[in-house]
């Protein structure tokens, strides 16, 4: 008899299969290729990108938009949203609607253009995780901004259009609305227990220990108890904190270990699956979401979502996360 | 400028980009033939599967044999059991309940037809009743609350390898879905700043407006939303305000055969038999033993039909937000559906 389970933070019902789970091996799992080719995020090829935002390089010896740089940010060049512009909210009718207004901005994670975010070295991650730190933070100055959204897109099948590692950023005029749940949803539970419901999960997991993946001193990687998708992995700070940006050094360099550590092992245990990761934090200039916690959910792209799910929101996990996180906690690296 | 525009009913923005429009000869959809199986859903296979609850058949026809038009078999490969107590539980902060449901398929045609617009008008109305009839039926059984029909067309939308033989879903579960929860609450917020129902305001509106109406009968309409998620994302809705599918009348039937035969076919020609979903958003089973639904649900909600076509990669941005980045302007897809001529 497999479950239905509820997440205690959207009351999004999942069902897991706890008897007979598909295991690791039945997923047809192909590594994913690079083509090369020319690549307007290699080294050599900076003209290619808009103007460099920011990057990790020797300032006194290289120029911007030059070689030398380990991490460097670049605008999109196809963005999704426009910088410039006011936001002109306005009605047609029933329909509200404003110009797409918010940037759009491409983190390039390092030279190599074989080289996935999984197979850098702790330090290298570290300057990763510390220019998504200093990118979130300037874009909060602008004040027509109330989300900043940072996630990553691995593999084809998981929206990648250049297979050059990379993160993008989005700064949003709007909260966007599966955030708006989890704030909803942590504000709930905060008013009936005074406790933060990330916290408690961290507890639990910790007690039971069954699904837990990954753990150092600041960071606690999970298969949470109401996974999705097969293989999801959340990673939360242990110290209760509602905004990312506000991660201190030594917790960046723990956050560093624990992605090297759980992307090698979906690496290595499901053949590079392509997957997606999203930074959830709490919304800027809108209020102090005290009881808030910000995490970094992994998703791994191994089933097709079909329409029952779609239409539904009932996801259905064929795999148990019990099981997936054993798998994981057990593969070699 | 790309436009962000918001959904009326659950609140959920999306980006419409305006400048580099998608048309659908950009979304080059491949097909590659890879052999089937034998079809168990054929006529004369109907041995292949469990046994059948119903089907509309010829006058001294038995049950799992030939001389059918549509037939309801347990699905092969449940995804939820209909025996046993759901059993709600705790274990710590977390919530637990038995998988107790129905899972069940309508198979469309007992010919290997693959898409529902290769049937007549009456075939599919044929359809429509049987999955009204599977519905009110399952809402006989007090463990369900609500009871979604779906489809799934083609491998990109969760479609099986083994056979592509048309049919639909049917999955009665134990607890109301997320998703069309939202669209309760939404509708019923609504309703309460307004007293009219979101929806036939968006008829209202759509009709009037007429740029994203695709396809306009006497009572079922069919529009590309305001706030597509998707290019070329359809929903089709009955003019007169009903709260349940199960109450659909016999005209209403006779038009939704119609708008499904029109509506697909245009699909099929214009974008190259693309994959898609499409699913039945109705009202949950009400009981009058337990309460527990709004006084207004029946003034407040109204059921419809989404098709969404699966032809982007949905990426990690759309799944982490909520927060959809369509590239093809709703306006310009019904346009584009309206002129497409069969």
């Amino acid at each position: 008899m497999s479950q239905l389970r509820r997440d205690p933070i959207t009351g999004r019902w999942v069902e897991v299969a706890v008897t007979n789970p598909k295991i690791y091996s039945d997923f047809d799992l192909k590594p994913q290729i690079k083509k090369g080719g020319t690549c307007p995020f290699c080294p050599g090829n900076e003209k290619m990108t808009p103007p460099e935002i920011e990057a990790v390089r020797d300032h006194h010896k290289t120029k911007p938009d030059t070689p030398g740089w380990t991490v460097r940010v670049v605008s999109n060049k196809f963005p999704a949203l426009k910088i410039e512009g006011e936001l002109d909210r306005r009605g047609i009718g029933m329909f509200d609607m404003m110009n797409g207004i918010g940037a759009h901005e491409v983190i390039v994670e390092n030279t190599d253009h074989n080289k996935d975010l999984a197979d850098l070295t702790p330090a290298e991650i570290k300057d990763v995780i510390i220019k998504y730190v200093s990118r979130s933070k300037d874009l909060e100055n602008d004040m027509r901004f109330r989300y900043i959204l940072l996630f990553k897109n691995h593999g084809e099948s998981a929206g990648a259009s250049l297979e050059h590692s990379h993160t993008q950023l989005v700064a949003l005029p709007i909260v966007p609305k599966r955030v708006k749940e989890e704030l909803t949803g942590a504000q709930h539970y905060f008013k009936y227990r005074e406790r933060c419901v990330f916290c408690d999960m961290i507890a639990q997991e910790q007690q039971e220990k069954d699904r837990i993946v990954f753990e150092n001193k600041n960071f606690l990687v999970f298969c949470p108890f109401v996974s999705r998708f097969p293989f999801e992995m959340w990673m939360l700070p242990k110290t209760h904190s509602p905004e990312f940006k506000s991660i201190d050094e030594f917790a960046i360099q723990d956050m560093a270990a624990a992605l090297k550590d759980v992307l090698m092992k979906l690496k290595v245990r499901l053949n590079d699956p392509a997957y997606n990761f999203i930074i959830h934090t709490a919304p800027i200039r809108d209020g102090f979401y005290e009881e808030y916690h910000w995490h970094l959910e992994i998703m791994p792209k191994l089933t097709n979502v079909a329409g029952f799910e779609w239409g539904s929101g009932l996801y259905i996990n064929p795999t148990s996360p019990e099981l997936n996180a054993q798998y994981l906690r057990e593969t070699k690296i | 400028m790309p436009e962000l525009r918001r959904d009326p009913v659950i609140g959920r923005w999306v980006i419409i980009s305006t400048e580099r429009a998608k048309r659908p000869s950009d979304f080059n959809i491949k097909h590659v033939d890879e052999p089937e199986a034998e079809c168990p859903f054929c006529e004369g296979h109907e041995k292949m599967t469990p046994t059948e609850i119903f089907a509309i058949r010829e006058p001294g026809t038995k049950k799992d044999s030939p001389g059918w038009n549509v037939r309801v078999v347990p699905s092969t490969n449940p995804k939820f059991k209909i025996e046993g107590n759901v059993d709600r539980r705790g274990a710590g902060m977390y919530d637990v309940m038995n998988n107790i449901g129905a899972h069940e398929v309508i198979l469309e045609s007992p010919r290997h037809l693959t898409d529902i617009y290769q049937l007549s008008e009456a075939e599919i109305q044929d359809v429509i009743n049987t999955s009204v009839y599977r519905i009110s039926e399952l809402e006989k059984d007090i463990r369900f609350k609500y009871c979604l029909l779906f489809k799934n067309h083609g491998l990109k939308a969760g479609g099986s390898k083994k056979t592509k033989h048309l049919r639909s879903q049917l999955i009665a579960t134990p607890v109301t879905p997320t998703r069309i929860k939202e669209e309760l609450r939404g509708s019923m917020f609504y309703f309460e700043y307004k007293e009219r129902c979101v929806f036939c305001d968006i008829i209202r509106q759509e009709i009037e407006t007429g740029s994203r109406v695709i396809m306009d009968t006497k009572t079922i309409v069919a529009i590309a939303p305001f706030a597509s998620r998707f290019p070329f994302e359809i929903w089709i809705m009955p003019k007169i305000h009903r709260t349940d599918f199960m109450n659909i009348q016999a005209d209403e039937i006779q038009d939704l055969a119609i708008v499904l035969k029109t509506i697909f076919a245009k699909l099929s020609k214009s974008l190259n038999d693309p994959p898609y979903n499409y699913m039945l958003h109705t009202a949950p089973f009400r009981r009058a033993k337990r309460l527990g639904y709004w006084h207004t649900i029946e003034e407040d909600y109204h059921w419809h039909i989404e098709v969404m076509p699966r032809i982007t990669q949905v990426a990690g941005f759309e799944w982490g937000s909520g927060f959809y980045i369509n590239p093809t302007p709703p306006e310009e897809a019904a346009k584009y559906l309206r002129e497409v001529t069969l």
